[in-house]
């Protein structure tokens, strides 16, 4: 034990960014666990085995033996992006790193982000600089149903470059579906369908009629005696499909204009979907609605350009306004086609905390409210024993504009460390 | 004589109109020639120190008096205002924006940035684009923003004149400072290479550097004529010939003479030497702008006093020569000894975030003195402003903003924004502030939070 900890102690000099430390006690001045509880007191988070092995409130704490200690004036959970085409729309923005709109039908249920996701990118990197360690990449905005978005770590427990496997937190977390104005003006340009509103909504109310069709179809053939003769003819859209309209797989509709908004309402309800509202540009015009719908809200980034006439009406306080109406919230940078590349979670939600929301608030909208939201708080979102130890070190209030993170750990490892 | 009366009657009213209009227009100027005085205020007048309790009085749209509270006089009749646990530093000079003319889709369904028929544009100007009703301009006053350089766009090697504006008025002459003609805006490195995707020149870097020298050799024959004409004319020759005059090179002439600046957007290091190469070889002043890799040839920009115009981004690439894009440049040309502004590159960056542009420098390592000099000072000698713009004196203009904190804390929030004593943007007015935050577009149905509430 005493040679292990000297090798880990060794490593963690020789080579920060790889920190093999089994053990790790982080002590915080001000230790935001978002777990149950007074936030923002002084306490100490105990790691092993890249898990949290227990947390513990209270100034004074003493680190226990064959624990390697790091310090920060401000600790959180690692952050966690709910909707972002990183990972699979890469930094260079060419063609060759560009893989997050399958154009070439308006629906491709059948797609995956799993099977894009390039787990070296090096904008997960730099996301992971700013302590997000979880990010929900989806498909990109372009395909009225775009497939199938995944949750995936943004750094690996090994040394040495990942593989996605190695990232997977959920294989496919949701089917993306996207209203508004990029579906149209992406097939309207080639004279294809959608090319209006109209046609997305019919496109994409088609695909859910027709996945339901589908699957009684083979229940009806297993009914019958599965005779191998008489099977139905696969199809993988609507394959893709059918956990959706059974709500085993939520659906995610991107919307930005208060009027799609409202239409993925509409087809949520219609086919008793479970889904959740992303961007939401213009939800602050209508949150009664989204209330009473009881849909989450992945809130998009506020400081994206007005690149069109959907997103012109975009406010720093939309985040608030929808969380004061009663809306579960959580925030997503989404898709950025220019530079800068990604939006930075840590500081879009500083825009937030600025405007009207306060830092704490702020904070639980990209951890623990976001781990709720998609699904995963059983793992990441909070520091509390048994979960993931994800954790951000600050010099300062995360959310100020000097502030810096210090170092970020996933999965127990040091996968980042300021110099 | 019925009707003569009318007729009376309708030029007596003509000449009320007049007259009202005349005293409305004599109330504005008057309110404009009232002294304004800021006190109990933290004021940064970036000439010196902070001043703790401070008081700056503006009178007739210029700064008269700054100093500590109880040391400066105030004048009779004074209209005061009270900023007690306030800052009060000068209205931010953005180097480079496109507000106006790359406007809000609200505004315009087009931008008018670039002109794409041609890489070399010199003869056009960008005050004939700039659309002062647009939004963005609103937005920028809500960041603080009192004076801008709106530059034609990258796409072309030599995109055209630049315009150095107050952000006011509903003219582009009520913006336009007087006494400026703007710069030149050049570009190089990778965007006027979508020729190429036209087979059209330029499709090389070295094609761009081509056509800006022979834009600038034909600019030095056009100078020698004019020279030896205007030479002969004053000694009396009759004989002497006028030369045609050219309107493409007579602002490129003006470049030559010292008289207008160029800004040069440039990203990768090796770019930055090209405009370098090139203002050295032409004896033109050069400001780099955006210089995302700049830092690397830090030392060639210090030792030849080239200035930076920085463009802050969230994050690396989107365009492969940002792609090395790092918060701490700013720090190291700083370190260097490089002058460094702050630009938005709006619809790049939001204006109504600019200081947000020096804050993540701060964050970068640059001192919080040389950041807020890149937001004032600095971008105002880029202008060739620096004697009536960028710090709180007596004689400068009276351009200053009311924030609620310190400057680089993310909760700080601009309050009041003037320009030469006029507010241009408060916050406490629920229609203004949806600049400040957004959704001005649907202001009259937007919920907000409670006024003050931030």
């Amino acid at each position: 034990m005493g040679v292990l900890r000297w090798f880990s102690l060794l490593m963690f000099v020789a080579s920060p960014s790889l920190l093999m430390a089994e053990n790790v006690a982080v002590l915080a001045d001000h230790l935001y666990t978002m777990a149950d509880g007074a936030q923002g007191g002084p306490g100490m988070v105990l790691i092993r085995d890249g898990k949290i092995e227990a947390v513990r409130t209270g100034a004074h704490q003493q680190s226990p033996d064959g624990y390697t200690v790091l310090k920060a004036a401000f600790v959180t959970p690692g952050l966690i992006d709910a909707d972002t085409t990183a990972g699979i729309s890469g930094a260079y923005n060419i063609p060759a790193d560009q893989d997050q709109d399958e154009a070439t039908d308006p629906n491709t249920a059948d797609v995956r982000t799993l099977d894009s996701f390039n787990p070296n990118e090096r904008l997960l990197k730099v996301l992971n600089q700013y302590g997000v360690t979880t990010v929900q990449s989806a498909p990109g905005p372009r395909n009225p149903i775009a497939g199938r978005a995944g949750i995936f770590k943004t750094a690996g427990t090994d040394s040495g470059p990942a593989t996605v496997e190695q990232l997977v937190v959920r294989q496919e977390s949701a089917m993306v579906f996207n209203l508004g104005e990029s579906p149209k003006l992406t097939y309207g340009k080639k004279e294809k369908a959608p090319t209006t509103r109209m046609k997305t909504a019919e496109i994409i109310r088609r695909a859910l009629s027709d996945a339901k069709a589908y699957e009684e179809k083979w229940d009806k053939w297993k009914k019958d005696g599965s005779d191998i003769s008489k099977q139905p003819a696969r199809d993988m859209k609507l394959e893709a499909l059918v956990p959706v309209v059974d709500g085993r797989l939520p659906a995610i509709f991107n919307a930005y204009r208060a009027d799609d908004i409202d239409t993925a309402i509409r087809i949520g309800n219609e086919f008793r979907l479970r889904y959740m509202l992303a961007s939401v540009t213009e939800g602050y015009l209508i949150p009664d609605a989204i209330r009473r719908a009881g849909v989450p809200c992945l809130a998009g980034p506020v400081m994206q350009r007005f690149e069109s006439l959907e997103t012109a009406n975009a406010t720093f306080e939309n985040p608030t306004i929808l969380k004061r109406a009663g809306i579960a919230v959580a925030l997503m940078t989404g898709y950025e086609s220019y530079v800068p590349k990604n939006r930075i979670l840590l500081f879009e939600a500083g825009i937030a905390a600025a405007n009207g929301l306060g830092m704490e608030e702020a904070l639980r909208m990209v951890t623990a409210g976001a781990a709720r939201i998609l699904g995963i708080d059983d793992r990441v979102g909070s520091l509390a024993p048994g979960k993931d130890a994800d954790i951000a070190l600050f010099d300062g209030d995360p959310f100020e504009y000097t502030s810096h993170v210090q170092a970020v750990l996933t999965g127990g490892q040091v996968s980042y460390q300021r110099r | 004589m019925q009707v003569r009366t009318v007729g009376i009657g309708r030029s007596t009213l003509c000449f009320w109109i007049f007259v009202c209009a005349a005293i409305t227009a004599s109330a504005q100027s008057t309110a404009g020639q009232a002294t304004l005085v800021i006190r109990g205020a933290k004021v940064y007048p970036i000439s010196g120190p902070p001043i703790e309790h401070g008081v700056l009085v503006v009178t007739n749209g210029k700064i008269v008096a700054v100093g500590e509270e109880g040391k400066v006089k105030i004048p009779r009749g004074a209209t005061i205002e009270d900023a007690s646990g306030k800052v009060v530093m000068p209205g931010i000079v953005d180097s480079h924006s496109h507000i106006g003319i790359d406007p809000n889709p609200l505004a315009s369904d087009s931008g008018d940035g670039n002109e794409s028929s041609g890489p070399i544009q010199p003869g056009l100007r960008a005050l004939d684009a700039i659309d002062p009703a647009d939004p963005n301009i609103r937005m920028a006053n809500a960041g603080g923003v009192t004076t801008a350089n709106i530059m034609p766009g990258s796409g072309n090697v030599m995109g055209g004149q630049t315009a150095y504006v107050k952000l006011r008025g509903s003219t582009i002459e009520q913006m336009l400072i007087p006494g400026t003609i703007g710069g030149m805006k050049m570009a190089n490195g990778q965007n006027p290479k979508h020729y190429g995707t036209k087979d059209k020149a330029p499709m090389t870097r070295m094609e761009e550097s081509a056509l800006a020298r022979g834009i600038y050799e034909k600019a030095v024959q056009y100078k020698a004529k004019w020279d030896a004409y205007n030479k002969a004319a004053a000694a009396g020759d009759k004989a002497a010939k006028q030369p045609d005059r050219d309107l493409e090179l007579d602002p490129v002439v003006e470049v030559l003479e010292g008289k207008r600046v160029v800004h040069n957007h440039t990203h990768r290091a090796d770019d930055v030497m090209t405009a370098i190469r090139l203002s050295d070889e032409f004896h033109y002043r050069l400001v780099v702008q955006h210089g995302t890799e700049s830092c690397e040839v830090a030392g060639e920009l210090a030792k030849r006093h080239i200035p930076v115009s920085f463009t802050m981004v969230d994050s690396p690439g989107g365009k492969l020569e940002t792609i090395n894009f790092d918060l701490g440049c700013p720090a190291t040309l700083e370190k260097a000894g490089v002058k460094v502004a702050f630009n938005t590159d709006d619809p790049i960056n939001s204006s109504r975030l600019i200081i947000r542009q020096a804050a993540l420098a701060v964050r970068g390592g640059m001192s919080e003195e040389a950041a807020l000099k890149g937001l004032t000072l600095y971008p105002a000698e880029m202008l060739d402003l620096g004697d009536r713009l960028g710090t709180l004196e007596p004689g400068k203009d009276g351009d200053f903003i009311v924030l609620s904190g310190p400057p680089f804390s993310i909760y700080t929030h601009v309050l009041e924004t003037f320009i030469e004593g006029q507010k241009v943007f408060d916050r406490s007015n629920p229609q203004e502030l949806r600049y400040a935050t957004g959704g001005f577009g649907v202001a009259d149905r937007a919920p907000a939070l409670p006024r003050g509430e931030n």
